[in-house]
């Protein structure tokens, strides 16, 4: 007999609500449709014997637990030479105040050969960075063509200039946007309209070696949860259109919101034509930055139905993206959080509010014991659906010690769409899907242009996961790439919508979104059996603003639409 | 008991108090308290009893009060044991040390009714049902289940225990299958038996939410709040059911009611914010949302219950 005679009933709520949790889990299992070929896996891993990436991710792992050494890094595809393939950039830990590895650690930048495998080209490059890094956003800032990286890092972050001869500048001191303190995911995008890339660059705590708190779990070093440390404010920064920026931060009003930002994605939310900011926080409220145009943004997260859990308590926000899961022409958003928290998948109202559907999804029962980070609604068998594919990983590598549920690696996870709602494929997705990684960021290219988008996976303290693309053999797309001429030269927010025969798709480029990571700036658009798109409209972003329309559309290969120049054809 | 005795101890060579009171009740009530102090509980007992109450003095209450607790357990004399506490707790309510020997009485009042219970009626239902409770405290869920099976067994309409087995198999780590059905099943037949049972219209809420079917979460909850009009949590369920179905109006009330009976409930004042918001009443929405993260630092500031893991600086 116990001493202590307390109510069972309120003693195992807790435990009795998680297991309803786990018995929905097993539900959702039992309903999985039947959307994969048995004899093919969506995804399979490119080895780096095979893609001659040997670069690794090096946390550098300490007896102190600092922080910033369980939540990097990012990983990003872009076109840097402009050669039609994409390549691939990583951002690795570095110096800093309380590292210094020897020899010194650097980011990688490897190009595509165009046979499948790379090569690094991070010294003739330039931009090894070598500071504590955590993400990179590329964006084309000053419109000259070739794409620039932006990386995030614990300390001062870098903005490389893409000289467009295979080479890079730092030009980060003369632009004015070094963000000093723990920078972490960052978006390109043209909050203001006026046809140039702006720059938010999200931050997470007032954190330094000598800031640093020592933690204990079971008598153990631990790291801290990110609860004990300061919030702060992130960064807003307008394009001057010279090479310049200028801190807006204040003057938007993000400046009074303190949070501690991971993941952040730009898009529309009520289809006024400007872009809106939501920003995944951790431990604190998440933000919905409302742009109001006139350089304002209005905070409305708790309003909108998107700051907190159904608990009324913050969530760990991590990883976030936006996409129309739904094909009601408005965009939704995803929010990716830490065990026991479920990730949210909320569906826009049309009136600046949502609701949470990650019960009726199967995504809250799938996620319920993990951690996510990187994610990205993309359509990566062709049907013309939005499946989602996500990172996970516990940031914490004693959990295991504390719960008997969770784990430190996680599985990678895949919903497929079936046009209304996702379904929880990873368990016959092969044995990708069953093996546990610290995963972090990832990043969505098609490395190979066989019009399968490619997934690459930044791993913590271990080498990246490139996964080629299976899934879309036997259906036909069309890749865009879209080119501002008045809109910005990126073209983030502009919407395509397309017919291929009773296939009718809307999608819009948005400007960041996953965690820390950067994706292939084309977008493909899968059409299933059907062999035609019938018409394709592009309407680009303002200053632009025009819409455009095409028909006599060529299928399965890359095409480049120029703001009112028309289509272009990538070279193959 | 050991507690006691080694507070005991400790206080054989502290000084008494200096208290020069001229009060014949505050000497009588001195001296009683050294007397227990120095080990004389049977013959100080009946004196703290008596003086607990009647000492004008604060500081000498509660020591004859605390005095008298330790005596009363010692002696395991109950009725003076139950005095000394009432007196206690309604003069220092929220004092930590009187709160702390609270805990440890009536922890002791539990063991001793426990043991006696098992003793005298080894095999009687109420003694079955003290064991699986134990049990599942213990997370011995497989011989939990099988005393709650043998009280059905011999008593198919027991109350309460159809119940306690679907809570149990709700709880259990690593449940079967149709865990969920029978589960319901059992509340099922406990709503047979005891239709007025609140909890188990409450847990097929429960589970009915967690299914998406809102319209029967929305029903069970219903019937739950009828029944006890006082459940936070039902009135909680309802109402977020509720919004869950876009009846933004509807979920006002039960809403309302939730935060009424639990203030300090985040996720209370959450969802009546969130009906608030999506009904056009922005300014009242407002103020919900400012009591809900008020609400939500007082548990302990965002994820305090996180089981991410290290959470304390050294």
């Amino acid at each position: 007999m116990t001493a202590f005679t307390r109510d069972p009933l309120q003693l195992t709520r807790r435990h009795f609500l998680w297991t309803l949790g786990g018995a929905a889990a097993l539900a959702g299992v039992r309903d999985i449709p039947a959307v994969l070929a048995a004899s093919q896996y969506p995804f399979e891993e490119v080895l780096p014997s095979a893609s001659r990436i040997t670069w690794t991710h090096t946390a550098g792992k300490s007896a102190q637990k600092y922080l910033p050494e369980t939540t990097g890094a990012g990983c990003a595809f872009l076109d840097y030479d402009n050669d039609g393939w994409m390549d691939i950039y990583l951002v690795n830990s570095g110096k800093c105040d309380f590292y210094d590895p020897k020899p010194p650690l650097r980011n990688a930048l490897y190009r595509n050969n165009r046979d499948g495998t790379f090569t690094d080209v991070t010294e003739k490059a330039g931009v090894g960075a070598g500071g504590y890094g955590q993400g990179v956003a590329v964006g084309d800032y000053d419109g000259d063509g070739f794409p620039d990286i932006y990386v995030t890092q614990y300390g001062r972050s870098i903005l490389y200039h893409n000289n467009g001869d295979g080479t890079f500048t730092d030009v980060t001191e003369k632009a004015g946007v070094a963000a000093p303190g723990w920078s972490s995911s960052a978006v390109w995008f043209d909050y203001d309209n006026d046809g140039r890339l702006d720059l938010f660059v999200c931050r997470f705590v007032e954190f330094s070696k000598a800031e640093n708190l020592p933690c204990k779990a079971r008598n153990e070093p631990g790291y801290c949860v990110p609860r004990l440390y300061k919030p702060t404010p992130s960064w807003l920064f307008h394009n001057n259109g010279d090479g310049t920026f200028t801190d807006v931060s204040k003057s938007s009003g993000i400046e009074k919101y303190l949070g501690k930002a991971w993941g952040v994605v730009a898009t529309d939310l009520n289809n006024d034509g400007k872009m809106d900011l939501f920003v995944a926080n951790d431990t604190t409220e998440n933000f919905l930055f409302m742009n109001r145009g006139n350089g304002k943004f209005d905070e409305i997260a708790a309003l909108a139905g998107v700051g907190y859990g159904e608990t009324g308590r913050p969530r760990s926000g991590m990883g976030v993206d936006s996409a129309d899961f739904n094909q009601d022409g408005w965009m939704d958003l995803f929010v990716a959080n830490i065990d026991h928290e479920r990730y949210s998948l909320y569906q826009n109202n049309h009136d600046e509010t949502f609701d949470d559907q990650a019960g009726p999804t199967g995504v809250g029962a799938a996620t319920r014991l993990m951690s996510g980070w990187g994610l990205k609604f993309f359509d990566y068998d062709n049907d013309g659906n939005l499946d989602l594919f996500l990172a996970n990983g516990n940031p914490d590598d004693l959990i295991e010690t504390m719960q008997k549920d969770v784990t430190y690696r996680e599985p990678l996870l895949l919903f497929h769409s079936d046009g209304k709602t996702l379904h929880n494929v990873s368990a016959e997705s092969g044995p990708i899907f069953s093996r546990n990684f610290s995963a972090r960021g990832l990043a969505v290219g098609d490395f190979d242009n066989d019009g399968a988008a490619d997934v690459i996976v930044s791993v913590n303290d271990a080498a990246p996961l490139l996964l080629r693309n299976t899934a879309a053999k036997g259906n036909h797309w069309l890749g865009i790439n879209l080119q501002g001429k008045k809109s910005n030269r990126d073209a983030i927010g502009a919407r395509i919508t397309f017919q291929a025969g009773d296939l009718k798709r809307s999608r819009m480029k948005v400007g960041g979104g996953s965690y820390l990571s950067s994706h292939d700036p084309r977008m493909v658009l899968g059409i299933g059996k059907r062999t035609k798109v019938d018409w394709l409209e592009v309407k680009w972003p303002q200053p632009g603003g025009t819409t455009e329309k095409f028909t006599e559309l060529p299928i399965d290969r890359y095409i480049t639409i120029v703001e009112g120049e028309g289509i272009k054809k990538i070279p193959s | 008991m050991m507690l006691f005795a080694v507070a005991a101890a400790a206080q054989v060579n502290t000084p008494t108090h200096s208290k020069t009171s001229t009060a014949v009740s505050t000497s009588a009530a001195e001296h009683a308290a050294t007397l227990a102090e120095t080990g004389h509980c049977s013959e100080a007992l009946p004196l703290l009893t008596k003086s607990a109450a009647h000492v004008t003095d604060k500081e000498l209450q509660k020591r004859v009060g605390l005095d008298g607790v330790r005596c009363a357990n010692l002696l395991q004399e109950q009725g003076p044991l139950l005095d000394l506490l009432r007196v206690l707790n309604q003069h220092f309510p929220h004092d930590p040390e009187v709160l702390y020997v609270t805990v440890h009485a009536y922890s002791d009042l539990s063991t001793n009714a426990a043991r006696e219970l098992a003793q005298t009626a080894p095999t009687s239902v109420p003694a079955l049902e003290m064991d699986a409770e134990t049990n599942e405290l213990q997370g011995k869920w497989d011989e939990a289940e099988k005393d709650y099976r043998k009280i059905l067994a011999e008593n198919p309409k027991y109350p309460g225990i159809h119940f306690r087995l679907a809570r149990l198999l709700l709880s259990r780590p690593n449940p079967g299958p149709d865990f969920q059905d029978e589960a319901k099943k059992e509340l099922q037949k406990e709503l047979e038996i005891d239709p007025g049972n609140a909890g188990a219209e409450y847990v097929l809420g429960e589970l009915a939410r967690q299914s998406q079917d809102f319209p029967d979460a929305v029903r069970h909850f219903s019937k739950a709040t009828q029944l006890n009009p006082k459940f936070a949590d039902a009135y909680l369920g309802l109402g977020m059911s509720l919004l869950t179905e876009k009846n933004y109006a509807g979920a006002v009330a039960p809403l309302e009611t939730a935060v009424k009976l639990e203030p300090r409930n985040p996720a209370a004042h959450y969802g009546l914010a969130t009906a608030y918001s999506r009904t056009g009443r922005k300014e009242d929405a407002q103020r919900e949302f400012a009591l809900q993260q008020q609400a939500a630092e007082r548990m302990g500031g965002p994820n305090a219950q996180n089981p991410q893991g290290p959470q304390n600086p050294q």
